[in-house]
């Protein structure tokens, strides 16, 4: 069975099962803390929309899940799961933070070179499954588990020793120069150029995917892939671009948050972006304009999570809980209708 | 000399503490995987068995119902990916994410919810030295009488027979659902046991993020002992010896990230092929359903 048989085919039903998710069991979980789901949806919601700086940060929210969720999108179309999307970001966010804060440049110079820093490390990062994959037929998904926690701990070693820069704390390199700092959109929020950049990207996939001969090789390889083979489409070729790409993306998400939000390279840049961005590339059903839609309502959860536990007295892990249920319960989509014979 | 003696003695020691819970991971992961079924979940169940039993524990007062309870928690995890393997077809990489993801959560806000404080659960009545024990040897035990089902009995022989073609195990008139099923659900058991190691011989208490990766380590041991009950155990005590080595290597200047990688690269350096032949079962991750 290929993955788009899998995956494929947006159904009311499920956008009907996240809303189920997402409103019933985050309604329950907060009568089981004595709170009125009325009053916990009503802090969730206020937090995320209330004030200009709460959308921007709701905003904020979707771009980290953006760039990833971009990334597995490209991977699971062409048949591989690119489970390490967060160990891609982790690493593009260290290059991003590193350079940076190394090399001072010009703001026109500086803020490109991180963003390619991040972008070339998560590509990297994602080359290595890619490429075992393709030269030897390792299984991409035990290998990018593998190196989402191999890519923590090399950050976490580099950033504290052999890479360790002067004036860096714990676990952390100094802060950026300004001129490496990406531009804030909206004043006292962290919303930055980082924000259309994921956008314009999406619709660039979208086109690249569905009107290029690339796109359509990438597609093959993951619908049908004796058949794409047949048709000399070279499949491991397919897989290390993929994957390539794939992380790319996570790593350039890595390298906003770096120079958008955060101004410095940490090794708690992310609260697990690569694994809830999973949920929004299925919720999106792989397809990159409805994965910016998935994106934003995985941000509201997200900002809206914070006020939820100080507002109304909610854990936030109710959010974390209703992800990955949404997980769980899209795996098994479009299966029941594409019954196999074997 | 003596201190010598000591010094390997206390590192041996610290190898089965350490190796147990990833024993009995690996354990779970190896059953499961030889029936067909990837279970990337292994890192969710620990945290069910750990966090169930330190609750069961604080609430009756007794470990071993503590233990108990941890256990089913586990293999009701299990179950859930067994369900939907086995009846619906869904894909079980997504499906075990997403259980880690919703353990760790459920867990998290368990604590709060049980004991009004974020974090961390109080602390329960945990095994003492002599559960502790039990626990290590009944690892090893369940090592080797895994090994025997797996190679000695006939639902042992189902069991791989699922793995590696279901379609011919069908057609053989095995019941490859439910040999899945009972397969997956008894691994989660085994594998709940790390958990339960750890939450109450290791510690008395459950804390988020305890379990730290064990599960995904785990997994790593299934590859490179090459999907076997006594080569997982084998892996997993390598593993467990490295990490018993670290607090001294890392005195030696060694960074301690460098050692708690070395798991996770071994498994891709297996998976690669550079550590001699390695074969999962032909059909493992593979969905299998009736038409």
């Amino acid at each position: 069975m290929t993955m788009r048989a899998l995956l494929g085919g947006r159904t009311t039903r499920d956008l009907l099962v996240v809303v189920v998710l997402v409103f019933g069991v985050g309604s329950l979980a907060m009568l089981l803390a004595h709170v009125s789901p009325l009053d916990g949806f009503g802090a969730l919601f206020d937090g995320a929309f209330g004030t200009r700086e709460e959308v921007a940060e709701t905003l904020v929210q979707t771009t980290n899940l953006l760039f990833p969720a971009l990334g597995i999108a490209i991977a699971f179309r062409a048949g591989l799961f690119n489970i390490g999307a967060e160990g891609q970001l982790v690493l593009g966010g260290f290059a991003a933070g590193w350079l940076g804060a190394q090399i001072p440049l010009p703001a026109v110079l500086a803020v490109p070179m991180v963003l390619i820093a991040g972008t070339l490390a998560g590509g990297a990062w994602g080359a290595i499954p890619g490429f075992l994959r393709a030269r030897f037929g390792a299984n991409e998904v035990i290998a990018t588990l593998m190196l989402n926690v191999i890519a923590v701990l090399l950050a976490t070693y580099l950033v504290n020793g052999p890479l360790a820069l002067p004036g860096s704390g714990a676990s952390e390199t100094p802060t950026l120069p300004h001129a490496a700092q990406l531009g804030d959109l909206v004043a006292n929020s962290r919303l930055t150029w980082a924000f259309p950049i994921a956008l314009v990207l999406a619709f660039a996939l979208r086109w690249v995917l569905q009107r290029t001969v690339f796109g359509y090789e990438l597609r093959a390889a993951g619908d049908a892939p004796e058949a794409a083979k047949r048709a000399g489409i070279d499949l491991g070729r397919t897989a290390l671009v993929a994957m390539t790409l794939s992380g790319a993306m996570a790593g350039l998400g890595g390298a906003t948050i770096v120079a958008g939000e955060l101004h410095r390279f940490n090794t708690g840049l992310s609260p697990g972006y690569g694994f809830i961005a999973i949920a929004v590339a299925l919720v999106g059903n792989l397809d990159p304009l409805w994965i910016v839609v998935a994106a934003f309502a995985f941000g509201v959860l997200q900002s809206g999570g914070i006020a939820m536990q100080a507002e109304a007295g909610v854990p936030r892990d109710v959010v974390s809980l209703v992800t990955g249920l949404v997980i769980i319960a899209l795996a098994g989509r479009r299966v029941v209708a594409t019954r196999r014979t074997t | 000399m003596s201190a010598l003696v000591a010094g390997i003695l206390a590192v041996l020691t610290l190898t089965l503490i350490k190796a147990t819970p990833l024993i009995y991971a690996a354990l779970g992961g190896v059953l499961s995987e030889r029936s067909g079924v990837v279970n990337i979940g292994l890192e969710g169940i620990l945290i069910a068995g750990a966090f169930t039993s330190v609750v069961v524990s604080g609430a009756t007062g007794s470990p071993i119902a503590g233990a108990c309870c941890g256990i089913v928690a586990g293999a009701l995890l299990a179950a859930i990916l067994a369900f939907g393997a086995t009846r619906l077809g869904v894909d079980q990489i997504v499906a075990g994410t997403g259980l880690n993801i919703a353990a760790l959560a459920a867990a998290a806000f368990g604590i709060v919810l049980v004991y009004h404080q974020p974090g961390a659960t109080h602390e329960v009545p945990a095994f003492g030295r002599g559960g502790e024990t039990a626990l290590i040897v009944l690892a090893f035990a369940m090592a080797v009488l895994l090994h025997a089902v797996l190679n000695r009995t006939p639902w042992g022989l189902h069991v791989r027979a699922c793995g590696e073609d279901p379609g011919a195990a069908e057609a053989a008139g095995i019941d490859a659902l439910r040999t899945r099923f009972t397969a997956v659900v008894i691994g989660g058991a085994i594998a709940s046991l790390g958990g339960v190691y750890l939450a109450l011989a290791e510690l008395d208490l459950y804390s988020d993020g305890m379990t730290a990766g064990r599960g995904f380590i785990a997994l790593a041991a299934v590859i490179f002992g090459r999907w076997t009950p006594l080569g997982a155990t084998g892996a997993a005590l390598f593993f467990g010896f490295f990490s018993a080595l670290q607090f001294s290597l890392q005195r030696a200047g060694i960074a301690s990230e460098l050692m708690q990688a070395l798991p996770y690269l071994a498994a891709v350096v297996a998976l690669a092929g550079f550590a001699g032949r390695v074969r999962a079962p032909a059909s493992d991750g593979v969905p299998y359903l009736r038409s």
